[in-house]
């Protein structure tokens, strides 16, 4: 697993101009030299924020693939996206549940 | 010898200064910061420590310390090319900062530290609102909120122990304010975005109200913080705060989506 490495694709793409223009340009090609499993490859290329979610990229970095529209991802399907794989809790509305959106089991 | 003179927790929205010139009308929080802003103006402060907790551009998983002093001469920010408001250049207290390094190791505080900044939105849009000229130096003292683990409320409250006695056995003619940036629950990018935990938010306004900072402390645990969305834990940085100001209770707190305004005046 190398979750670190998805980390770092985003973070850099918020923090290194150079590196943002790459992923603008040819983000296929930025991304390649990351050591990335083929199943992280497959997720982030598809923009499966669901699925890096759940995979343990942290949520600061997957906004940037709204922010910078990487990927396929932007602000109307992220949302929709990253709740992919997890459920609606209606015990939320009685006041029994913290979160009104769990993952599913 | 310095003297805390004023603590004041504020949020720091990205978006605000954008917000604020494009809304027909006041905005809540611009009065706010406005209310708070008069507090400050008022108590006249030398320098600010303001508590804070890097989002992922001063700091990456690469190093990510737990604590760490703002050491730096002069810093820049926000760094964010996707944050509208004006670029700033802050000045730092690097005599104060190796002094509250040292202080801190003596009293069991492994402090790191970094004389070179980057800072961010969450850093820059307190001071934005309340050190507008940005004469007035700053200290910037990070927590590491957002890096699971984080350190605990418990030891956040200690850490605010520790920089009071700093401050009251610090040799200089300083007046000093502290600033807490950060909201009480959010979720920013996560599953839960646009979602209040209003039953936490009143817990938190309530124990701070009352000045039951330890019970806070006691309660503000990982999960509980988590719950209330993946940016709830910037609440560290309240506690730090809460360390600081004693038996003092807040002179106003408000709350606004989540958000927390408050002040402490402490002479």
């Amino acid at each position: 697993m190398s979750i670190y490495h998805l980390n770092k694709i985003l973070y850099r793409t918020d923090n290194d101009a150079e590196f943002r223009k790459r992923m603008k340009v040819d983000p296929h090609g930025a991304v390649e030299e990351f050591p990335l499993s083929g199943g992280e490859l497959e997720a982030l290329v598809t923009g499966d924020v669901g699925a890096l979610y759940r995979m343990g990229v942290h949520t600061f970095f997957l906004n940037h693939l709204a922010r910078y529209e990487l990927f396929g991802v932007n602000r109307d399907n992220y949302l929709a996206r990253i709740r992919d794989g997890m459920e609606y809790d209606e015990r939320f509305e009685l006041g029994q549940m913290p979160m009104q959106y769990v993952p599913k089991e | 010898m310095a003297k805390l003179v004023l603590a004041a927790g504020v949020p720091h929205p990205p978006r605000l200064v954008r917000e604020i010139a494009d809304a027909p009308g006041q905005l809540r929080a611009e009065s706010l910061m406005k209310q708070v802003r008069t507090y400050f103006e008022k108590a006249a402060p030398d320098v600010i420590i303001e508590v804070d907790s890097d989002h992922f551009v001063n700091f990456f998983y690469n190093n990510v310390p737990a604590f760490c002093v703002g050491a730096a001469q002069e810093s820049e920010g926000p760094q964010e090319i996707w944050c509208p408001m004006p670029k700033y250049v802050v000045q730092g207290h690097v005599p104060m900062a190796k002094s509250l390094l040292s202080f801190g190791l003596k009293s069991n505080f492994d402090l790191a530290v970094a004389e070179e900044l980057r800072l961010d939105h969450s850093m820059m849009v307190p001071l934005h609102f309340l050190n507008p000229s940005m004469e007035i130096p700053v200290v910037p003292l990070y927590t590491n909120g957002f890096a699971a683990p984080t350190p605990t409320a418990r030891r956040c409250y200690s850490l605010g122990r520790m920089v009071r006695r700093f401050i009251d056995q610090w040799d200089a003619n300083q007046r000093v304010a502290i600033i807490a940036s950060g909201c009480f629950a959010m979720d920013v990018g996560g599953p839960l975005r646009g979602w209040t935990d209003e039953q936490w938010v009143t817990t938190v306004s309530e124990l701070l109200e009352t000045g039951r900072y330890q019970a806070l402390a006691r309660r503000a645990t990982a999960q509980r913080m988590a719950a209330a969305g993946n940016n709830s834990t910037e609440l560290l940085n309240w506690i730090t705060l809460t360390g600081a100001v004693g038996d003092v209770r807040p002179l106003f707190l408000e709350n606004d989506n989540g958000n927390g305004y408050a002040v402490w005046e402490l002479e």
